[in-house]
């Protein structure tokens, strides 16, 4: 999946005033690669990422999927990209509470209407790769932070998705599990050959990426590349 | 806490409907007893269905003999009605036990088919001093059997038969000769009802217009007019019922729909996540509706068991009749088909009161809603 944006701006109104936190953003995320993106709190990682993730629409710009402007896609087929060719990852992790870990990672599979059989299988398979095989059935008030992120993870990678998202997915970490977590993020971009876009302010996933790219006051400048 | 609210107010709900379907039956049963036939009660009674309620006694062989002289009138049965706070004074509409005197050659024009239970003991005969027959219900009340003497007003009648009825009227009943009745409540050549059949074809409306003006201290009713009187009893008892029915629903949408729509914002972030993963509209619709759904059928199923259980407690609190005898006739008080009514009344309403939620969950920005969480 190729994502491109262009001219890519938000402004948010808050009471009388206005903020723009994604300024005239233009840049291209090619197949395989792991992009960091990194900036301060505030600076419009997050408000990026959810434009490029279609969670969000821009006041102006325009992003394009696989050269589709997809502003004029419908809400139905932007879920549809979603489910099926994005995995989120997000700072807080996001697992549903009531569900166990392996429920969480066979809800995308379930809502992709996949058979429970093949749900089950891969959900197994998935948790395994992320170290999680003795942890199934417990609910994410039983996990530790860094294995709800884990679960978080395998989650996005339920339907086989060609970009996973990353909203700041050590942000909640300590320094060893957040080493884990972006070794795993990458091992996942090497091995499946998925997209990796993660936004970050945490020095060891500049150390990884292919393109690291800096943001601040929703400016979004490329600081190196390899 | 949802589940409890809608099963109070499904509870509230059986007990007041089960009440008020049991007094409009009793009602309409009544007419029952009397179909086709004109009653005759003094000017001043008030008459629901078959029961003179107040009013003064009709001297029996005056009145009997001016009513055979009126053309049209074809078989004349005079009948005393004694409830136990007695005649003339008003008593709840539909009394729990009374007395029926009638002459014993016209039991069966009054009471139809009704047999014997157990098709043991027999009718009292025009001889019968002692004798009298009782409805099934006060029978088991008190273990009353055939041939049991009991005391009434001072005096020993034997019971020789119990009848075999499932009219809440009869089986309430002590049935009685006329003439005991009368020696036994001290009202000699006293009455307080005169049925009168009409020769076939004769106008009941033409008959009872001409024994009103030949006696004027009579209230000559048809078939129709009775009903006519009751009418609107029956339709303001139905209309409170549905009233209070509406009200109680009204109530359970408004506690459903207030919950959820807290419950649902208390969860933004995990509708939000689900948006954010993709999932279509319909599934989070649904997600919202079936929660909103599975409180109705629990709250349902708690409320009717609370439900049917409150209209027994009632039952047997307005007749005095100990609440174990309501248990046989459960399904008489409580049909199947109205708590399965009442079960689908309230899963309706409860999915009704999770509609607007779930548009709600629908509907979030997801950006706002996750960075608002962070």
């Amino acid at each position: 999946m190729e994502i491109k944006t262009v001219d890519l701006t938000k402004i948010y109104s808050v009471g009388s005033s206005t903020i723009t936190a994604v300024d005239k953003v233009s840049f291209e995320v090619n197949e395989a690669r792991f992009i960091a993106i990194v900036g301060p709190s505030g600076s419009g990682k997050s408000t990026l990422l959810n434009l490029v993730g279609l969670n969000d629409y821009p006041t102006l710009g325009k992003v394009f999927i696989d050269n589709a402007d997809a502003s004029l896609l419908s809400n139905s087929k932007r879920r549809k990209i979603r489910l099926f060719r994005m995995g989120f990852v997000f700072q807080t992790f996001n697992l549903l509470p009531t569900l166990t870990a392996l429920e969480n990672v066979e809800l995308p599979m379930s809502l992709a209407d996949k058979p429970p059989k093949k749900q089950r299988e891969k959900a197994l398979g998935l948790l395994e790769t992320v170290g999680l095989g003795k942890r199934l059935f417990h609910r994410p008030k039983e996990l530790s932070m860094g294995e709800m992120q884990r679960v978080a993870i395998a989650r996005a990678l339920a339907n086989n998705p060609e970009i996973i998202i990353a909203d700041e997915p050590t942000g909640e970490l300590d320094s060893k599990t957040s080493k884990e977590i972006i070794a795993l993020l990458f091992d996942i971009n090497r091995k499946e050959k998925a997209t990796v876009v993660v936004a970050t302010h945490d020095e060891k996933v500049v150390d990884v990426a292919d393109a690291i790219y800096s943001i601040q006051d929703g400016n979004l400048r490329l600081e190196s590349q390899r | 806490m949802c589940i409890i609210g809608v099963a109070l107010a499904t509870t509230f709900a059986v007990a007041v409907g089960a009440a008020t379907m049991r007094y409009t039956t009793v009602i309409k049963e009544m007419n029952v007893l009397f179909s086709g036939q004109i009653m005759v009660v003094s000017k001043d009674a008030i008459v629901i269905q078959a029961i003179p309620i107040g009013g003064g006694m009709l001297p029996q062989n005056y009145t009997e003999k001016r009513i055979q002289n009126v053309t049209g009138a074809e078989k004349i049965v005079p009948i005393l009605f004694v409830t136990p706070l007695g005649i003339g004074q008003i008593i709840q509409p539909v009394p729990v036990n009374f007395s029926m005197g009638i002459p014993v050659e016209y039991w069966q024009l009054i009471l139809g088919p009704t047999p014997l239970r157990g098709k043991a003991g027999h009718f009292p005969t025009n001889e019968s001093s002692n004798e009298v027959v009782v409805g099934p219900s006060l029978a088991d009340q008190y273990n009353w059997t055939v041939g049991l003497p009991i005391t009434v007003m001072g005096h020993e009648l034997e019971i020789v038969g119990i009848l075999d009825t499932k009219l809440a009227l009869l089986s309430r009943c002590v049935l009685m000769p006329l003439r005991l009745a009368q020696e036994l409540y001290n009202y000699r050549d006293s009455i307080n009802i005169i049925t009168v059949k009409p020769i076939q074809g004769f106008s009941q409306k033409n008959l009872t217009d001409t024994m009103e003006n030949q006696l004027p201290y009579i209230n000559a009713l048809t078939e129709d007019e009775r009903n006519d009187m009751i009418q609107p009893v029956l339709a303001q008892v139905e209309t409170w019922n549905t009233g209070i029915q509406t009200v109680i629903f009204l109530m359970s949408l408004i506690l459903v729909m207030t919950v959820t729509v807290m419950s649902v914002s208390e969860r933004r972030r995990d509708f939000a996540t689900l948006d954010a993963m993709g999932a279509p509209l319909s599934y989070v619709f649904r997600v919202v509706i079936f929660e909103t759904s599975l409180i109705g059928v629990l709250g349902g199923i708690l409320g009717i068991a609370f439900g049917s259980l409150a209209a027994l407690v009632l039952a047997s609190l307005y007749t005095n009749i100990p609440l174990a005898m309501f248990f046989p006739t459960f399904y008489e008080i409580i049909p199947p088909f109205y708590m399965l009514e009442i079960f689908l009344a309230v899963v309706f309403v409860c999915c009704l009161g999770g509609i607007i939620p779930a548009i709600n969950a629908t509907r979030m920005r997801i950006a706002e809603v996750l960075r608002a969480e962070y």
